[in-house]
Parts: structure tokens; C-alpha cells; sequence
């Protein structure tokens, strides 16, 4: 018996063995013909060479289908593999990527010139027809997460092979915001005709510097160089995205040296990257505005704007970024801020504490004895944000306002969103995928709000409507700028601070974090 | 091979009345589109969606349909991924497989010894020290102990990676994790079944034909006292192979936990019919399993063939 047991154990370990040695990832996507790499990489994937870049992610990638998602780490990936029209220049203008030129026509109409020098990974030219078919699936199949941000435009017609013109049902400034953002990869139509679009989720191509090795979900995705890629031969022999979802994992895969990039590093663990020589900390700030949205209806005790002033004068935000994100956030009266079209510079970095002024704003508003309002709160979802409501709960309690705190768990939380059902007062942080100030604050316009802060101005109402389709850019800027001082004075919305991103990275790893989270993997550089 | 058959056609009321519940409590749980798309969609592109997958329908038509799809053995398409569920479910088993085999020979290398060792020498300090540390192994919450080896084993002293999977080396730390919580329970379990067994007249008579005291334990007690255990281990292989959100967590370790609790998170009602579909298949092999295992171990036990 005792011969046998250990028999047993010895066949189950050369089992586990074999399983290992010749099935190491059968839940990988393979592409069989891209590149060199992938054959003798992943036994070492824990001890990169000097030319290749492994960054760790919280998630993994979403999907390869550039319409399908609108999560921000999963674009981050994709911007290596495929190109745009049109990118962001930081500063709220726009250059050209796969467009030379642009123009409008008239109001609805957008004239582009595209690059005659463009492959894609399969070596057939990128043309007009390709950005034909690109826009139109993402603007007419409603199945597409990413429909509601294009189904403004109506057509594209191609005029050429490197020329087309893009028809949109109403004017629409922010087209270019449109084009420079996830969802607008240019896509290979006479490919996807051969293979079909699953064909092309298997083996994806794109017109960017790296093309699609493999993915084993919840593992990893990696992206080898494409050499004919139109700006020249990319620097970096592989290109690893890892999943890794546990910090204090994603932290300890830096510190050994088994990552070059760690994303969302948390305060806990900033003292023990500080503390060694081999790493170090990059932050940046990042598109996400923590806020607090509020019912302005009459019947609602916060329907008195005292009481949301004294709201906003009560909470302390600049001591809620020092306690709770050690820094690593920016105090805001805005939701637009810096590097977005629109944004209001003057509401930037600006907080208005004031407990005692809050005091006599309630009192004013007959509120000297106290009042109940109820503030839900999410609780893993940022960064921090069950923290922050208990901080403001306390705050708020300081200056004679008793909150009933509502703390819940996401998928619950974005239900009640959804259906608009929270009481006075909760907590959101959103993002702005467009980088325009539309996105940011057509929330408030009265079609919008219903339900949820119900906020009525018809200055605000007006300016928000006019700027949606005025094509004056200038002009168009200061509608949004005008808005937003209003907003900030009637605080249907009360904005509190723009989270950073913090990143980790090898001492030897040159790398400036982006406002858009995005990683353009030969921008960043190892000495 | 009756016996065989009747169990597998026992699994098919089972599987409806696990889809019927399935199907109805992820609908409990609420909308999946407000999951799907950002904090920052219009009313508008959440009915749009909502429209286009088809949730506005009556629920008993969702399900019908739904019922309809798998019954031809297609479980529908991943919302997140856009994908057949089946396939994405399917991706994950070699990894489950192969962490949960790895766990379970940690578990019984540690708790075979360990609780034949402190069933013979019971009430003596050696017991109390392997019964003390079981405990202590059963309390020890899997997420710390995965991150204190990570820091012991990857860190401090670099021995084995972090985390990830690809090679025998990643296997090592997340089996450890998994099996030393196995093992402590499995170890009280061999003592006391054990012991019973020791008790035994068989085993009384075994010594006193004068056999060694090593051939009474290995062959004639523990034989008999292995039959509850494998019991356990059957159930813990399929638990594991299910997944283990905790320590596939910690290691990134591509498995069938993390794919399940991220598809109940997003309501993504393909993943978890497909998954539970797969999982209750696993329980019920491995209870077979387990079953043709106790006609080895006593071949009085029979079933009626």
C-alpha cells in the first residue's frame, strides 16, 4: 500500500508536470505568423531583457474590438496596434496621425486628407474605404458600446483613395475630440471582408508601430513590432501587458524587478517603493473628477441653494487630498479642467472651506437646529471613496448636518444611478473619454438632469444648447467657461478633486505619465 | 457501467433546475447594461443598448429563448467579451486544472504523514504540535498567507516569480497557498478516521497474528480509514477546479474564479450559465470518481450493477 501511495503521488506529479510543460497556455489567442517573438519569452517573462517593456495592469484587456468597450486601460493597449485620424496634443488642440489635413466643408460636413504612405500588418494600404467602413459599423450597429459616442455621424463619403469626407446629422465641434479617442482605430476593411470580424478578433491588424502576438485573458497580451510601421521601425522587441489585480501583488512584481511599469499604485504602497533604490513613483493627473451631485428641486432640503453652499463650504477637500491621497489629487471647482476643450482654468486647483460661513448658511436657510440629508456613497470603485464619504459624513456633521451615509457595493450603486434613485445627496467620480467640455457638463442640461438634479438656469441651459453645435471654436470655449462659473455658484454639482494616476517604474525607466492614460510604448524609454 | 449511465442521466434534471436558478437570480441582481457602459452614458445609449441585447422582453421569454439556445448546446454570447461563453469557459480549465491537481498533492503529501503520525501517536506532544498547526492552517486566511510567501519566497528571497503562470515555477507558491488549507483540514479528518479504524476489531486481530506494526497501520488501517478522506478530496477537487477567487487573485493566476466573479460582477449571465454548467459536470464526475475509488479501497462496497 504504502508502494502504491507513493506511485500515486509520483504519477499525479509527472502528470502535472506534462500538463504544464506541453500546455503551458491553451487558453492563449495565437497568432501563428506575427513575428519571431513568443517562442522562447515566456519561460522568462518574469525577468524582461533590455529590450522589451512588460507594464502591469489592474485589468486585463477587455476585448480586440475597438467599438466594444469603453474602458480606458484596455485603449491603452490598443493606441499601440492601431492609429487614429487625428490625436490630442495635451493642450486641447488636435495634430494629425493618419489624417495629413482637415477642414470644415459647412457645418455638418468635415473634409479629411489621409497619409498615401499607411500599411497595415498584413501589407495591404490603408485607404478612404477603410475609414469608411471603421466609422460607419461604429455609428449604425446599436449593439456597440461605443455607438452612443458616433452615432452623430451619419455617413462618410470617400472621394478619393486618401480623401474622405465625414457627414454628421448636426454640427458637431467635438468631431475631432471624437476621432482622437478609443472606438476611432482605423480598422482593415478589406481584411475583415476575407475573414470575417471574428477572423479578425482572432488575429487582429492595425496600422500601429506593434502588432498582435497573443493573449491569454486575465494573463497577458503581447505586442511584437511591426517594421514597415509608417514612422519608422518601433524601439522595443516585445511589448507585455500583464494583468495583475491585487496592488500589493502588481507591487511586488516591480519591486523584483518582474515588471518595467505598475499602473495604479496605492498610497499604502508608495513608503515601500520610496524606501528602495531600484524603483520609483510617477504620477499624473488624470481625467477623473470626484463629485457630489445633489437634487436642487424645491421640495428637497437641498433644493435651497444655502444649503448646498454651506455643503460645499463644510467639506475641507484640500485635507481630504492630504490625509486620504497624500497629495496625489487636485482640489477643483470644475469638472473641465486643464487639458480639456473648454476648460476653466480659474475654478482650477481652488476649494472654498468655510465652516463657519456653512453655519450661518444654514441657519439663514432656517436649518440653525440641524438637518438630515442622506449621501450614498460607492465603495471599492475608486480610489479611496468610502473613505472620502466617511470624511465628508464627519465634515458635513461638524457644521450641523446629519448624514445618513448609503454606502453600497458597485453593481448595486449603478443600478439605483441608472434608474436616478438616490436621495439628496451622492458621490460619483466620472471620467472624460472626450476630452471636450460637452461630455463633461451636458449632464446638467435640463433633458438630461431630470430626475436626478433636476437643476434648472436658463442662462446655463442656453449657453450648454448653443455650444453643442457652435462651430466658432473660440466662441464655443467661452460658452463652457461662462457655464461652468454658474455651475459653480448654483452647485447642482459639487466638485471636489481630480484623482491622479500614480505609476511604479524601474529606476532605469524613462516614462511620463499621460492626463489620458494612455501608454504609447515608444515614447517611453530604458536606459 | 449502469451505474455510469444512470449517473450521467441523474445530471440533466439537475442541470435545468441550476440553470433555472441561475438564470433568475442573476436577473434578480439587476440591469447589466448600467454595468456595461460608463458613469458618464445618457438615458438614451442605455435604452439603446438595453434594446439591442434584447433585456426589454418579458423575463419568461429572456429565459425561454435562453433555454432554447442551450439546449442546442450553445450557452449564448459573453456580454463583456462578445464571445462564444462556452469557449471562454472552456480556456480556463487547463490553468484550474492543473493549480487544483498541484494543490491536491500538497495537501495529501502534508496530510497523509501528518494524520496517520498524530493518529498513532495520539495525546502525545507530537499530536498536539499536528493538530495545533492544522487548526492554525485552516485559520490562516488564504490571502495572507499567498501575500507573506510572495514577500518570503519572491521578494526577500528570489526564488520563484511573483506571480503569473507559464512555467512549473508560478505553479509552486498558489499550489502551496491552496494546499496548506487543504491539508489541514484533511489532516484532522485521516486522525480521527484513523483512530476509529485502530479501534477496530480487525485491526486488534491483525496484531495479535503478530504482524508489524507498520503493516497493521499502512496496510490494514489506513486502507479502510482513506475512504471518507477521499471523499473530501473528491469534493475539494472539483471546489478547486471551480475556482479560487482568493489565490487567483493574488497570484494573477488565470483561472476559473476570477472568470466567474468578474461575469457575476458584470452580470454577464452567458459566463456564469456556462461556467456553473461546467462546474456541476466536475462535481458530478468527481463524485464518480470517488465512488469507483471506494470499490478499490473496499471491494465489499458494491453498487447495484
Amino acid at each position: 500500500m504504502k508502494f502504491r501511495m507513493s506511485w500515486l503521488v509520483l504519477s499525479l506529479l509527472v502528470f502535472i508536470f506534462a500538463l504544464v510543460a506541453c500546455n503551458p497556455d491553451s487558453s492563449e489567442i495565437e497568432d501563428p505568423d506575427a513575428g519571431s517573438s513568443g517562442d522562447d519569452g515566456e519561460a522568462q517573462q518574469e525577468e524582461p531583457d533590455d529590450n522589451e517593456l512588460v507594464i502591469a495592469n489592474g485589468a486585463d484587456m477587455v476585448t480586440l474590438d475597438i467599438h466594444d468597450h469603453n474602458n480606458t486601460s484596455t485603449e491603452a493597449i490598443h493606441v499601440n496596434m492601431f492609429n487614429y485620424l487625428v490625436r490630442t496634443d495635451g493642450e486641447g488642440g488636435f495634430v494629425g496621425d493618419l489624417a495629413e489635413d482637415w477642414e470644415t466643408v459647412d457645418d455638418t460636413t468635415w473634409h479629411f486628407t489621409l497619409r498615401d504612405d499607411v500599411q497595415f500588418h498584413n501589407g495591404e494600404d490603408f485607404t478612404a474605404e477603410d475609414v469608411k467602413y471603421t466609422l460607419e459599423r461604429v455609428a449604425n450597429d446599436d449593439s456597440l458600446l461605443e455607438y452612443g459616442n458616433y452615432n452623430q455621424i451619419v455617413e462618410v463619403n470617400v472621394l478619393g483613395d486618401h480623401e474622405v469626407e465625414i457627414v454628421t446629422e448636426n454640427p458637431e465641434p467635438a468631431l475631432l475630440n471624437r476621432l482622437s479617442r478609443l472606438g476611432s482605430g482605423m480598422l482593415p476593411s478589406e481584411y475583415i471582408d476575407e475573414v470575417g470580424f471574428e477572423g479578425f478578433l482572432e488575429d487582429p491588424i492595425g496600422t500601429g508601430p506593434y502588432q498582435f502576438d497573443e493573449w491569454v485573458r486575465d494573463d497577458r497580451v503581447v505586442l511584437v513590432p511591426f517594421n514597415d510601421y509608417f514612422e519608422g521601425e518601433p524601439q522595443w522587441d516585445k511589448v507585455t501587458f500583464r494583468a495583475i489585480p491585487e496592488d500589493s501583488t502588481r507591487v511586488s512584481e516591480l519591486l523584483t524587478d518582474g515588471v518595467d511599469i505598475a499602473t495604479n499604485i496605492p498610497p499604502e504602497d508608495w513608503e515601500r517603493i520610496e524606501g528602495e533604490e531600484s524603483v520609483k513613483l510617477a504620477d499624473s493627473p488624470s481625467q477623473r473628477v470626484m463629485m457630489l451631485i445633489l437634487r436642487t428641486a424645491e421640495e428637497e432640503v437641498t433644493g435651497d441653494p444655502k444649503v448646498r453652499e454651506a455643503i460645499e463650504l463644510a467639506i475641507d477637500s484640500e485635507a481630504i487630498v492630504d490625509s486620504l491621497y497624500e497629495g496625489a489629487a487636485t482640489t477643483t471647482r470644475t469638472r473641465v479642467t486643464p487639458g480639456n476643450t473648454g476648460a476653466n482654468e480659474d475654478l482650477y486647483g481652488e476649494s472654498q472651506y468655510d465652516p463657519d460661513r456653512a453655519r450661518e448658511l444654514l441657519d439663514e436657510a432656517g436649518y440653525g437646529d440641524g438637518v438630515e440629508i442622506t449621501f450614498s456613497s460607492p465603495s471599492g470603485r475608486y480610489l479611496k471613496d468610502r473613505e472620502t464619504a466617511e470624511l465628508i459624513q464627519a465634515m458635513l456633521g461638524e457644521v450641523g448636518i446629519t448624514v445618513d451615509l448609503d454606502i453600497r457595493e458597485w453593481s448595486s450603486y449603478v443600478e439605483t444611478y441608472g434608474e436616478k434613485g438616490f436621495d439628496e445627496m451622492f458621490m460619483i467620480a466620472y471620467g472624460n473619454s472626450m476630452f471636450d467640455a460637452a461630455l463633461a457638463l451636458d449632464r446638467l442640461t435640463q433633458e438630461q438632469n431630470e430626475g436626478e438634479t433636476d437643476y434648472i438656469n436658463e442662462e446655463v441651459e442656453e449657453l450648454l444648447l448653443e455650444a453643442e453645435s457652435n462651430m466658432d471654436p473660440e466662441e464655443r470655449i467661452e460658452q463652457y467657461q461662462k457655464a461652468q462659473e454658474l455651475i459653480a455658484e448654483d452647485r447642482p454639482q459639487i466638485y471636489l478633486y481630480q484623482i491622479d494616476s500614480v505609476y511604479g517604474l524601474q529606476e532605469n525607466v524613462d516614462f511620463e505619465p499621460r492626463l489620458d492614460e494612455m501608454f504609447y510604448v515608444d515614447d517611453i524609454s530604458k536606459n | 457501467m449502469r451505474f455510469f449511465l444512470t449517473s450521467v442521466i441523474k445530471i440533466i434534471p439537475v442541470l435545468f433546475i441550476i440553470s433555472f436558478i441561475v438564470f433568475f437570480l442573476v436577473r434578480l441582481t439587476g440591469d447589466p447594461v448600467s454595468l456595461m457602459l460608463p458613469e458618464t452614458a445618457t438615458d438614451q445609449q442605455r435604452e439603446d443598448l438595453r434594446n439591442s441585447m434584447g433585456l426589454n422582453d418579458p423575463v419568461y421569454i429572456q429565459y425561454l429563448n435562453y433555454m432554447a439556445d442551450v439546449v442546442r448546446g450553445n450557452f449564448g454570447d459573453s456580454y463583456k467579451y462578445n464571445e462564444p461563453a462556452l469557449e471562454i469557459v472552456l480556456e480556463r480549465l487547463p490553468a484550474s486544472f492543473t493549480l487544483a491537481i498541484s494543490s491536491m498533492v500538497v495537501a495529501t503529501l502534508i496530510a497523509v504523514p501528518a494524520g496517520i503520525y498524530s493518529a498513532i501517536k495520539r495525546n502525545t506532544f507530537i499530536d498536539v504540535v499536528i493538530t495545533g498547526s492544522s487548526v492554525l492552517g485552516k485559520a490562516m486566511p488564504n490571502f495572507w498567507l499567498g501575500i507573506m510567501l510572495i514577500l518570503l519566497f519572491a521578494v526577500h528571497i528570489s526564488i520563484f516569480p511573483v506571480s503569473g503562470s507559464g512555467t512549473i515555477m508560478h505553479l509552486v507558491l498558489p499550489s502551496i497557498t491552496l494546499g496548506t488549507a487543504i491539508a489541514a483540514e484533511m489532516t484532522r479528518l485521516i486522525r480521527s478516521s484513523m483512530l476509529e479504524v485502530l479501534g477496530a476489531e480487525y485491526i486488534r486481530t491483525a496484531r495479535s497474528k503478530g504482524l508489524l506494526e507498520t503493516v497493521v497501520v499502512n496496510k490494514h488501517a489506513l486502507r479502510n480509514a482513506l475512504i471518507p478522506v477521499v471523499t473530501i478530496m473528491a469534493l475539494q477537487t472539483a471546489t478547486l477546479i471551480g475556482g479560487t477567487l482568493i489565490t487567483e487573485t493574488v497570484f494573477s493566476w488565470p483561472g476559473m474564479g476570477q472568470l466567474l466573479v468578474q461575469a457575476v460582477n458584470a452580470r454577464d449571465m452567458a459566463i456564469v450559465q456556462a461556467a456553473t454548467f461546467i462546474i456541476a459536470i466536475l462535481v458530478i464526475l468527481s463524485n464518480l470518481m470517488a465512488d469507483l475509488t471506494y470499490r478499490y479501497l473496499d471491494p465489499r462496497i458494491k453498487y447495484d450493477d
